[in-house]
C-alpha cells in the first residue's frame, strides 16, 4: 500500500466504461401534500474501476440512491441500469439474483452472519448461489485483507475492524460488478477505519474493481477518486481528487454553518505506509 | 409500573398470541370436562330420581359382578301381595326387568344399540313414574307381542306390524311391533322392548311367578326412609336389599358412571397433557420476549425501578394473559361440553344441551389451572428480568440468554436422571407386580423431568448429528439452519421438549401394546387347543339355546362350555379374595392346553373340586388338598378342595385373580342359572376345519349377538381391544403434537423476529425468499426430529420397563414396533415443516431495507 489517497491519481482502469447509471431517479415518500423527495430526478454515472464517494448531510438522501442503485429498493420514477441491465421494473426474484451475483456489500455494522465464521461469511454469497468461489481470486483477497489466521473465527471473536475486513472480503470474493459500501468506518476508531479505507482504495487499484461508497465523513471521502455531493435529493457538486480539507469546506459552503460531525474526521493527512 | 406493564402486555399482544392459545386449550378440556360430566350425572340424577319408586326391593347381590356371568337374580312375585299389607304401603308392584337380551330383526341384524349400551327387556306396567309414554299403537298381550322405544325404531327402522325375534334367556321367540313408546325423559341410551308381564316372566326369567324387582309406592305422610325402615322390619330377612328412591338413583347413576368416569379421566388426561406441554410454550415465550427487552429492562432498572418492581411487572403481564387465556377457555370449554353432548346424542344418549350445568367449581377450576399455568411458567422467567443489570441499557449485547452456562441443569439433570434410571432398574428387577409398578411410575416421572432439565445439554451433540448432513445437502442454508437451531439451546430445548413429552407416552405406550400383543398371541397359540370358539366380542354371555344349537350342528364333535362367576374364598392365610372365576365342562384338554404343577384337569373338575395358580396358593398358604371355603352369589357357601395347581404365565387380570377354576358341574350345583360366556368346538373326526366353520356360521346365523372364531381370528379380537387403548393414545398425541406445533411456531416467529436484521443482511447479499424459506424450514424440522429422538427413545426405555412389570403377569414377549416409530420420526420432520410455513413466510415477506435499518 504505496499511495495516500489524497495524492491519488487515476490509474489505467478508469475510464473504460460506466459501472451503473441513472436517469431521471425519483423517490418519493407519501403522498399528496405530505410526500417528500428523498431524491428529485437524479441523474448519475458511476464510472468502472474507480472509486466514488456520495456526501451529504443528513436526509440528503445519499443512503436511498445508494439503495436504488443497488437494487434494495424501488423508484418511484426514472431507470437505474447496472452494466447494460435495467434494473428498475426487474421483479425481487430477479433483483435478488443480480445482488448476490453482481453487487457487493458492505454496511456500517451487522455486515456478518454471527453463526458463521469468516470464510463461511466471505463466501456465503457464492454458496447461496451454488457456485464455487474462484480459489486463486479468493486466496488473493483474504491476502490482501490480512484474513488468512482468522479463517475460523466467528464474528463475535473478532474486532469491529476485522469484521469489516471480513464484509470487505465478502463484498470482493465474487469479483462482482459494483461494491457499495454503506459508512463502511462509521462504527470502527480511526486507525481501524483508515485500513478499511486503505482496502478499497486497494480493492479499485489492485484489483480493478468499482466502489461506490456513501459516508458523511469528508476524510473517508478523500480516499475516493470522485465525491458527488448530495443536498435535499440532488447532486449539487462533485469534486475529483478530493482532499479531505476541500471537502470539508465544499460541505460548509452548502450548509452555511457547521454542516456536520466535524469531530469524527480523520486527520487530514493520513499516515504513510510504507 | 402498572402502566408500562399493560402498554408492554398490549405491544406483545401478537406474540403471546399462541401462548394464550395454549392455555385457551388446557382451560377448554378441563372445564369441558367438568360441565360434561357435571351436566350428565345432574340429567341422570333426575332421570333416575323421577323415575324410582319410593322404595325398590330387589335380591341382594352379595358379591358385584366384574365380569357378567349371565344369572338373572329373581324373587318371588307374591312378594308384592305381602309387602302391600305393610302398614305405610300404597302399593306394591312386581316389576320384570332383564338387560342384555337380544332383538333381532328381519335380516338378523340387532335392533339394539351399537355402542355396547344393552338391549332392556321389561315387563309393561305403566305408572307415573314411566320414563316413557305410549304414543303409538298398543299395549302388548300375549306371547307374541312387543312395544318399543321410538329412538331405536327411528335408528332402525323399526315400524309397528314388524315382526322380530326376541333372543332371551330362557330362547327365542318370534314377536310382532304392536306399539311404540317414546321417552318423557332422557334416553340413557339403551333400547327398551316391553312385554305383558307373563310373557316376561316365561320367557325372560323363566320363572312364571318371579320378578326382578318390586316397586313400593309410600302412603301419604310417609317418608322414603320411614317406609324402608318399615318394610325392612317386615321382611326380616338378608336376602333382599331395600332402595328408598334417591338411594335407587345413586346407585343407577354410579353403575352409568363407570363410562362417564372414562370420559371424564379421558378429558382431563387431554387437559394435562395441554396444561404439560402448554407450559413449555409459555416459558419460552416469556423467556424470549425478555431476552429481547433486555435492553428496556435494563433502562427501568436504570431509571430506578427496583428487581421486585420488574420481577412484578413480568408476572403480572403473565397474569393478565392467563386472565383472558382462562376466560376464552372456559367459553371454548362450553363449547366443548356442548359437541361432546351432542355426539352422546348421536350414540343415542339424548340430553338436552338447554339443561347444560355449569357448577361454581367449573369456572373457579378454570381460572385456578389458566393462571396457575401461566404463573408458574412464567415465574422462572420473571426471576431473570429482574435479574437484568441496569449496565443492560447501555450495553450492545445482542441477547442475554444465549451464554449463560448449563452447569446447574446438568448437575440437576443428571441427580435427577440417575434416580429416575435407579427407579427404572429397580422396575425391572422388580419381583411383585404392585411394588414393580409404583417403582415405574416414579421412574417414568423422574426420567421425564431429567429430560426437560438436561435436554438443553442435549440439543448440541444430538442436533450435531441430526443436522450434520445438511451443511454437505443444503449448503450455507444448511448450515445457518444447524447452526440457528444450536444457537440457544434452552430455546431450542424447551422448545422440542413439547413434542418430546407426547412422543415419549406414545413410544412407551406402543412398544407396552405391541409387547402384550405379542404376548397374547403366544398365549393363545400355546394354550388355545380348539378349532374353534364361540362368543361375544364383550365377553357377555348368551342364552343356553345357543348352545344346544351349537351341538346340533352337523361336524361338531366335542362341545365345551365355559362359564365365569363371582366368589370370594377364604383362604388359609386369613385373606378373604374377591374375584371372577371360571367354570368348564369337562374335557377341558381338548380345547386348552394348561400347564398343572401339581393334579391335572380331570382332579380339577371334579365334583367339589377346584384349581388355581401355584403362585397364588403358595402366596396364601394353600396346598394341594386343602379345602377352602367358597362364597357364590347369593350367600351360598361350599367347602372346595384343591385338585390342581396350575403353571400357567397369565393367572390375572380383567378383574380375577388366582386363576381359580372348577368343574361348571360345581358351579350349577351351587349357582344355576348362569349363561355360557363361550363355548369351545372341535370338529368330529372326518369333518373339516372350513367346513364346520361354515356348518356353525349357518347355525349362528339367526344370533346376532356371538360369532364364531379360529385362533386367527380370536387373535384380531384381542388385538382390537388392545387397539382401543391405543387409539387414545394417538388422540392424545394428536393433541400434544397440536400445542407442540404451536410451541415450535411461536419459537421460530420469535426468532424470526429477533434476527430481522441477520435475515435483512442475508437478503441483500443475495439470499432468494424460497431460500430464507428453506432455511426456517430446515431450522424448525431439525428441532421436531430433536424432540422426536428424545421422546421416542425416552419412550422405548419407558416400554421396554413397561414390558417388565408386564411379564410379572405373564406377558413375557418383548416387542418394539419398529413401523411406528419410523412412522413417528417421518411424522415429526412433517410436523417442523408445517411449523414453518407462517414464520417462514413472515420471513420471507420482510422488507429488506426495513431489516436492515431493523434495531
Amino acid at each position: 500500500m504505496s499511495t495516500a489517497a489524497a495524492q491519488y491519481v487515476p490509474g489505467p482502469a478508469s475510464a473504460d466504461g460506466v459501472a451503473a447509471r441513472a436517469r431521471g431517479l425519483t423517490k418519493a415518500y407519501g403522498s399528496g401534500e405530505t410526500t417528500v423527495l428523498a431524491l428529485d430526478a437524479v441523474d448519475v454515472d458511476i464510472a468502472r474501476g474507480r472509486f466514488t464517494a456520495v456526501m451529504g448531510p443528513s436526509g440528503s438522501g445519499k443512503s436511498t440512491l445508494m439503495h436504488c442503485l443497488a437494487g434494495l429498493d424501488n423508484v418511484s420514477a426514472g431507470q437505474v441500469w447496472l452494466g447494460d441491465t435495467e434494473i428498475t421494473g426487474l421483479k425481487d426474484r430477479e433483483l435478488t439474483r443480480l445482488r448476490r451475483d453482481r453487487i457487493g456489500f458492505m454496511f456500517q455494522s451487522f455486515n456478518l452472519i454471527p453463526t458463521l465464521n469468516a470464510a463461511e461469511n466471505i463466501t456465503l454469497p457464492m454458496d447461496i448461489a451454488g457456485k464455487k468461489p474462484d480459489e486463486k481470486w479468493l486466496d488473493q483477497v483474504i491476502d490482501t485483507l490480512g484474513l488468512r489466521d482468522r479463517l475460523a473465527h466467528r464474528p463475535s471473536q473478532l474486532s469491529g475492524g476485522q469484521q469489516q475486513r471480513v464484509a470487505c472480503a465478502r463484498a470482493l470474493a465474487s469479483r462482482p460488478e459494483l461494491i457499495f459500501a454503506d459508512e463502511p468506518t462509521g462504527n470502527l476508531d480511526s486507525r481501524a477505519g483508515l485500513e478499511v479505507l486503505g482496502f478499497l482504495r486497494d480493492a479499485v487499484d489492485q484489483l480493478g474493481q468499482t466502489v461506490v461508497m456513501v459516508t458523511h465523513d469528508p476524510g473517508a471521502a478523500a480516499h475516493s477518486d470522485l465525491v458527488l455531493f448530495l443536498g435535499d435529493g440532488r447532486i449539487v457538486d462533485e469534486m475529483e481528487r478530493p482532499t479531505a480539507e476541500a471537502v470539508l469546506e465544499r460541505m460548509r459552503l452548502f450548509a452555511g454553518t457547521n454542516p456536520m460531525a466535524s469531530d469524527q474526521a480523520p486527520p487530514p493527512e493520513p499516515p504513510e505506509k510504507g | 409500573m402498572l402502566k408500562a406493564t399493560l402498554r408492554s402486555f398490549l405491544a406483545h399482544k401478537g406474540r403471546l398470541l399462541l401462548s394464550a392459545l395454549a392455555v385457551i386449550l388446557s382451560v377448554a378440556f378441563v372445564a369441558g370436562s367438568l360441565i360434561f360430566s357435571d351436566t350428565v350425572s345432574r340429567t341422570f340424577d333426575r332421570l333416575f330420581a323421577s323415575t324410582a319408586a319410593d322404595v325398590t326391593v330387589t335380591p341382594k347381590e352379595t358379591l358385584d359382578e366384574t365380569i357378567p356371568s349371565g344369572q338373572t337374580l329373581t324373587l318371588p312375585a307374591s312378594l308384592a301381595d305381602r309387602l302391600a299389607k305393610v302398614d305405610g304401603v300404597a302399593a306394591a308392584r312386581p316389576d320384570v326387568d332383564v338387560e342384555g337380551i337380544t332383538v333381532a330383526d328381519k335380516d338378523r341384524e340387532s335392533v339394539g344399540p351399537t355402542t355396547g349400551a344393552p338391549t332392556i327387556g321389561t315387563a309393561w306396567n305403566p305408572t307415573e313414574r314411566s320414563p316413557v309414554e305410549l304414543t303409538s299403537g298398543h299395549a302388548p298381550k300375549g306371547d307374541g307381542q312387543v312395544m318399543i322405544d321410538a329412538d331405536t325404531a327411528d335408528d332402525k327402522d323399526v315400524r309397528i306390524g314388524d315382526r322380530l325375534t326376541v333372543i332371551g334367556q330362557e330362547g327365542s321367540f318370534p314377536v310382532e311391533v304392536v306399539g311404540i313408546v317414546t321417552f318423557t325423559t332422557t334416553n340413557p341410551g339403551a333400547a327398551l322392548v316391553f312385554f305383558d308381564t307373563p310373557t316376561a316372566q316365561t320367557k325372560l326369567i323363566g320363572d312364571p311367578k318371579g320378578a326382578t324387582s318390586i316397586s313400593l309406592d309410600a302412603a301419604e305422610g310417609v317418608s322414603d326412609a320411614d317406609l324402608k325402615r318399615r318394610v325392612a322390619a317386615a321382611l326380616d330377612s338378608g336376602a333382599y336389599e331395600l332402595r328408598t328412591a334417591d338411594e335407587q338413583a345413586e346407585s343407577d347413576v354410579e353403575q352409568l358412571g363407570g363410562f362417564l368416569d372414562i370420559i371424564k379421566y379421558v378429558m382431563l388426561g387431554f387437559a394435562g397433557v395441554a396444561v404439560l406441554v402448554g407450559v413449555f410454550l409459555i416459558v419460552n415465550t416469556f423467556s424470549m420476549l425478555i431476552a429481547q427487552r433486555t435492553r428496556e429492562l435494563g433502562l427501568l432498572r436504570a431509571l430506578g425501578a427496583d428487581r421486585r418492581q420488574v420481577r412484578r411487572s413480568v408476572l403480572t403481564e403473565a397474569l393478565l394473559l392467563g386472565l383472558v387465556g382462562s376466560t376464552a377457555g372456559l367459553a371454548a370449554g362450553i363449547g366443548l361440553a356442548v359437541g361432546l353432548i351432542e355426539l352422546m346424542g348421536l350414540m343415542g344418549m339424548n340430553i338436552r344441551t338447554t339443561e347444560m350445568v355449569i357448577g361454581w367449581g367449573t369456572p373457579v377450576t378454570a381460572y385456578v389451572v389458566g393462571l396457575g399455568v401461566t404463573f408458574v411458567a412464567a415465574y422462572l422467567p420473571a426471576r431473570r428480568a429482574a435479574g437484568v443489570s441496569p449496565m443492560a441499557a447501555l450495553a450492545d449485547a445482542e441477547i442475554a440468554d444465549i451464554g449463560r452456562p448449563l452447569r446447574l441443569r446438568a448437575i440437576v439433570g443428571s441427580v435427577v436422571g440417575a434416580a429416575g434410571a435407579a427407579a427404572l432398574v429397580g422396575c425391572a428387577t422388580a419381583s411383585k407386580t404392585s411394588s414393580a409398578a409404583s417403582l415405574l411410575g416414579l421412574g417414568v416421572l423422574l426420567t421425564l423431568i431429567a429430560t426437560v432439565i438436561a435436554g438443553p445439554l442435549l440439543v448440541r451433540p444430538v442436533i450435531r448429528v441430526l443436522g450434520g448432513a445438511f451443511p454437505a445437502v443444503f449448503g450455507s442454508i444448511g448450515r445457518m439452519s444447524q447452526r440457528n437451531a444450536l444457537r440457544n439451546p434452552r430455546r431450542t430445548g424447551a422448545t422440542a421438549a413439547a413434542l418430546m413429552v407426547g412422543l415419549a407416552l406414545v413410544g412407551g405406550m406402543s412398544v407396552a401394546s405391541a409387547s402384550m400383543t405379542k404376548s397374547f398371541d403366544q398365549q393363545i397359540d400355546k394354550t388355545l387347543g380348539a378349532d374353534f370358539v364361540v362368543q361375544n366380542a364383550n365377553f357377555v354371555p348368551f342364552p343356553r339355546e345357543i348352545t344346544e344349537r351349537i351341538r346340533d350342528t352337523e361336524g361338531v364333535g366335542l362341545v365345551v362350555r365355559l362359564q365365569f362367576t363371582t366368589i370370594a374364598v377364604r383362604l388359609p392365610d386369613g385373606d378373604r379374595v374377591k374375584t371372577t372365576a371360571a367354570a368348564y365342562e369337562p374335557k377341558l384338554d381338548e380345547v386348552a392346553n394348561i400347564t398343572y404343577a401339581q393334579g391335572d384337569s380331570a382332579a380339577a373338575l371334579a365334583a367339589g373340586h377346584l384349581a388355581m395358580d401355584k403362585d397364588f396358593a403358595e402366596d396364601h398358604g394353600v396346598r394341594l388338598g386343602s379345602t377352602v371355603p367358597v362364597e357364590f352369589q347369593g350367600d351360598r357357601r361350599a367347602e372346595l378342595t384343591v385338585g390342581a395347581l396350575t403353571d400357567q404365565e397369565s393367572a390375572d387380570g380383567f378383574g380375577s385373580q388366582g386363576g381359580i377354576y372348577f368343574g361348571l358341574a360345581t358351579l350349577e350345583k351351587y349357582a344355576p342359572g348362569g349363561q355360557d360366556a363361550a363355548v369351545y368346538v372341535n370338529a368330529a373326526s372326518g369333518t373339516g376345519a372350513d367346513d364346520l366353520r361354515a356348518g356353525l356360521e349357518k347355525t349362528l346365523d339367526p344370533y346376532p349377538q356371538v360369532q364364531v372364531r379360529d385362533i386367527a381370528d380370536y387373535k384380531d379380537l384381542v388385538h382390537d381391544q388392545i387397539a382401543v387403548l391405543l387409539y387414545l393414545v394417538y388422540a392424545l398425541l394428536g393433541l400434544a403434537i397440536i400445542i407442540a406445533v404451536l410451541g415450535v411456531v411461536n419459537t421460530l416467529a420469535l426468532s424470526v423476529v429477533e434476527r430481522t436484521r441477520e435475515i435483512g443482511l442475508l437478503r441483500a447479499i443475495g439470499l432468494a425468499r424460497r431460500q430464507l424459506r428453506r432455511m426456517i424450514r430446515l431450522e424448525s424440522v431439525v428441532i421436531a426430529v430433536f424432540g422426536a429422538v428424545l421422546g421416542l427413545a425416552l419412550g422405548l426405555v419407558w416400554g421396554v420397563c413397561t414390558q417388565q412389570v408386564l411379564a410379572l403377569q405373564g406377558m413375557n414377549a418383548l416387542a418394539i414396533p419398529w413401523g411406528t416409530i419410523v412412522a413417528v420420526m417421518i411424522g415429526s420432520a412433517v410436523v417442523g415443516v408445517v411449523a414453518a410455513l407462517l414464520p417462514a413466510l413472515r420471513a420471507s415477506r420482510m422488507n429488506v431495507l426495513a431489516a436492515i435499518a431493523h434495531e
